[in-house]
């Protein structure tokens, strides 16, 4: 069966007055339907900017875009406006890191949500104000009717993030890309979110990618990920085999800094030591070098290019890859 | 020791839409009744349900909203913009923080330099020193200055924009910190980082944290004091230890039980709680949190649980702890079957 994504060497360079940043560099991956991939990765490796490209969200005159983004067989990078204007919401939908990103200020929740099926679906407003409402009970929002004329700063972090849910959902979407979506959810409402987008994924065969911080949310969620670092995915492969015998130093530095219950608060996490590279050049070598302990001087000259087709692989040369 | 901020039967409750003559309809209780103190140098931790009312609480406390009644005082200070008490401005001095929304609350006209450095200059710090420390501060969050200080907002990661946030709040030196959900958008690694630093410098400069997050993980390693609000009101405080060994409120346990395991290939059996999440527009008379206990029996529907003493410090809002004052009733009664319900 085809991929329904298909991202092919992505490369996102923003062009500014003090030059380029290359945020993502020599990006590929593959979803097939009904799939979900979790993104994970230090903040500011290109995670945002990589699902951005799928819906084509970047401020045009400053960035500069190149490879291939194909959805359902179609490059998105080529579309026409028209075209691209009728996938968006509908093919791909997005929820966003920042809810208020997603939402007018100046109109209510109800109307905006009935607003994007409207451009989507022939329906008159009155359908689409009850799809809204159904989207806004099914994302467990309370009193729903009463907050369909809610004005988005009416509403607390946490309903925020569910209306936006309901808004993203609303057209029934093939491929969801859900950035960050529950990190701003209590962890009860988290879990009832997360198991509504995997029943609403069965019921619409729809792909997901998922970006998080969260290493829980992403095995409760995901069946594969991919970790980033400096714009690229430094790792990729099944979610359990990954977050548990990690291969790239990187990874393991991840998960080695997370915070796990029962931790002995008098000592200092063990944070990766130093900070990620500026993007101010297309990096070639091993991006994480001056941070690694394993780094060596080949480290620091061109990587080979690996076989991104396999199922598991990572761009660390030294990564001890005979126990998977 | 006496607190250092003490907070008295906190309210605050928001009209929401209107009818024909402009009058509101209906009021979200957002903040009941809700007290609470807190000793120079520790951190509280603020967890609960979204939409409970923890940022509501926090924006009262930084007097960015008045409440409907209640009290706040510093020291013993109050603070407010009417007669006989201390100007908002000087509150300002002592209490920063640092907003759950990293985009919102950042000037989209301003580099980053210049909002870090702009608090610091109204409180009559010189532009240079001011700069020079945006710069340290940037630093020590884990971002290059040289890199970072003339870019704007919309051109950071969220991350990135939640540590110029962070860096922003220091900048005043203030005494007290709120931190809304303020590690939340990091990546694990340089949240170790940041939570390293708030550690730092707590000691370094006695700081004390109010620290409002969902990540219960955090939340444990971080605080020192945890209390758990439920719609508008505060269910379960004490010792973070003590809390988390041997909650006491039924919802405490729910929410705890519903981290997602680390580990990979131990998938969970969640408490997924049942019934309608609450409705603070009407919020259920009684406990509040009875129409979804599993332990929730006649009494709860009808009486206010008070709040009890667990053991030492740590205390409860519920009938079934023997401390509560109708305890014997509550445990002569029948269980109430419960039907599922979602
Ligand atoms: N419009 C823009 N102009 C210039 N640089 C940008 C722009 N948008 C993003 N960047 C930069 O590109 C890099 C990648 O940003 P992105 O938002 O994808 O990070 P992220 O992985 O989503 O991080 P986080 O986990 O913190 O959200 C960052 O270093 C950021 O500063
Ligand atoms: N300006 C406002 N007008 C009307 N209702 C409001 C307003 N601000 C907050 N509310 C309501 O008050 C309640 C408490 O909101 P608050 O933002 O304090 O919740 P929270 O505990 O911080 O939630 P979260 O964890 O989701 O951030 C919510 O029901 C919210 O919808
Ligand atoms: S008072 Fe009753 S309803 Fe409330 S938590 Fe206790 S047992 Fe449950
Ligand atoms: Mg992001
Ligand atoms: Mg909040």
């Amino acid at each position: 069966m085809n991929p329904v994504v298909e991202v092919k060497n992505l490369n996102v360079t923003f062009k500014g007055e003090e030059g380029s940043i290359f945020a993502v560099n020599d990006v590929s991956f593959d979803l097939a339907a009904g799939e979900t991939l979790a993104l994970l990765g230090e903040s500011g490796c290109g995670k945002s900017v990589t699902l951005k490209s799928l819906m084509r969200l970047h401020p045009m005159h400053k960035t500069q875009i190149e490879g291939q983004v194909l959805v359902e067989g179609q490059d998105v990078l080529k579309m026409k406006s028209k075209a691209l204007s009728e996938m968006r919401g509908k093919t791909v939908s997005m929820v966003f890191q920042e809810p208020m990103l997603a939402f007018d200020p100046v109109f209510t929740v109800g109307d905006q949500i009935a607003e994007s099926v409207m451009r989507h679906e022939r329906i008159s407003y009155k359908d689409a104000r009850q799809r809204a409402l159904e989207m806004l009970d099914r994302v467990r929002i309370p009193s729903a009717a009463k907050r369909l004329d809610a004005y988005p700063h009416e509403m607390s972090g946490g309903m925020r993030q569910r209306a936006m849910i309901a808004l993203a959902l609303a057209c029934k979407p093939r491929v969801l890309l859900a950035d960050e979506p529950t990190t701003a959810l209590d962890a009860t409402v988290q879990i009832q979110v997360l198991l509504l987008l995997k029943e609403l994924q069965r019921e619409l065969g729809m792909s997901m990618i998922f970006v998080t911080h969260d290493v829980g949310v992403a095995i409760e969620v995901a069946d594969r990920t991919a970790v980033m670092y400096a714009g690229r995915i430094i790792e990729q492969g099944p979610v359990q085999a990954v977050l548990s015998k990690p291969w790239h130093p990187y990874t393991q530095g991840l998960l080695g800094a997370t915070v796990h219950p029962g931790m002995d608060r008098n000592q200092a996490l063990p944070a990766i030591p130093g900070a990620p590279p500026q993007l101010i050049r297309r990096i070639d070598e091993c991006a994480f070098a001056p941070r690694c302990a394993q780094a060596s001087s080949r480290c620091l000259s061109p990587l080979p290019s690996v076989n991104t087709l396999t199922p598991r692989w990572t761009r660390c040369i030294h990564a001890d890859v005979s126990q998977a | 020791m006496s607190a250092l901020l003490r907070v008295q039967d906190l309210k605050k409750h928001f009209p929401i839409g209107k009818d024909l003559f402009g009058r509101p309809t209906q009021v979200v209780h957002a903040v009941e009744s809700v007290s609470f103190e807190v000793e120079k140098g520790r951190t509280l931790g603020i967890v609960g349900e979204s939409g409970c009312g923890k940022s509501t609480t926090a924006r009262l406390l930084m007097h960015l909203i008045e409440p409907d009644e209640g009290r706040i005082s510093i020291r013993g200070k109050e603070f407010g913009n009417i007669g006989g008490r201390h100007p908002v401005a000087q509150l300002r001095r002592q209490m920063q923080m640092v907003f759950q929304d990293s985009y919102a609350s950042l000037n989209p006209r301003l580099t980053i330099e210049d909002s870090i450095a702009f608090g610091p200059q109204i409180h009559g710090v010189s532009e240079t020193l001011a700069r020079q420390q945006a710069r340290d501060l940037l630093d020590r969050v884990g971002l290059n200055p040289s890199v970072f200080i003339r870019r704007y907002p919309h051109e950071l990661s969220g991350g990135q924009r939640q540590r110029v946030n962070i860096a922003r709040a220091l900048a005043i030196k203030p005494e007290i910190v709120i931190l809304d959900e303020a590690v939340s958008a990091l990546d694990k690694s340089v949240q170790a980082q940041v939570l390293n630093l708030l550690s730092d410098l707590k000691k370094e400069f006695e700081l004390t944290y109010l620290f409002i997050s969902h990540d219960l993980n955090v939340v444990q390693y971080i605080s020192d004091d945890v209390m758990v609000m439920y719609l508008g009101q505060v269910v379960e405080s004490g010792p973070v230890a003590q809390l988390y060994e041997n909650p006491a409120h039924p919802y405490t346990r729910a929410l705890l039980n519903s981290v997602p395991a680390q580990t990979p290939g131990q998938s969970k059996n969640y408490i997924v709680l049942e019934g309608d999440p609450p409705n603070p527009i009407a919020p259920p008379k009684g406990c509040r949190f009875h129409p979804r206990c599993q332990f929730a029996k006649a009494i709860c529907a009808e009486k206010e649980p008070d709040t009890v003493k667990v053991s030492g410090s740590h205390k409860a809002a519920c009938f079934k702890l023997p401390g509560s004052a109708d305890h014997q009733t509550y445990i002569r009664l029948q269980e109430v079957s419960h039907e599922p319900r979602c």
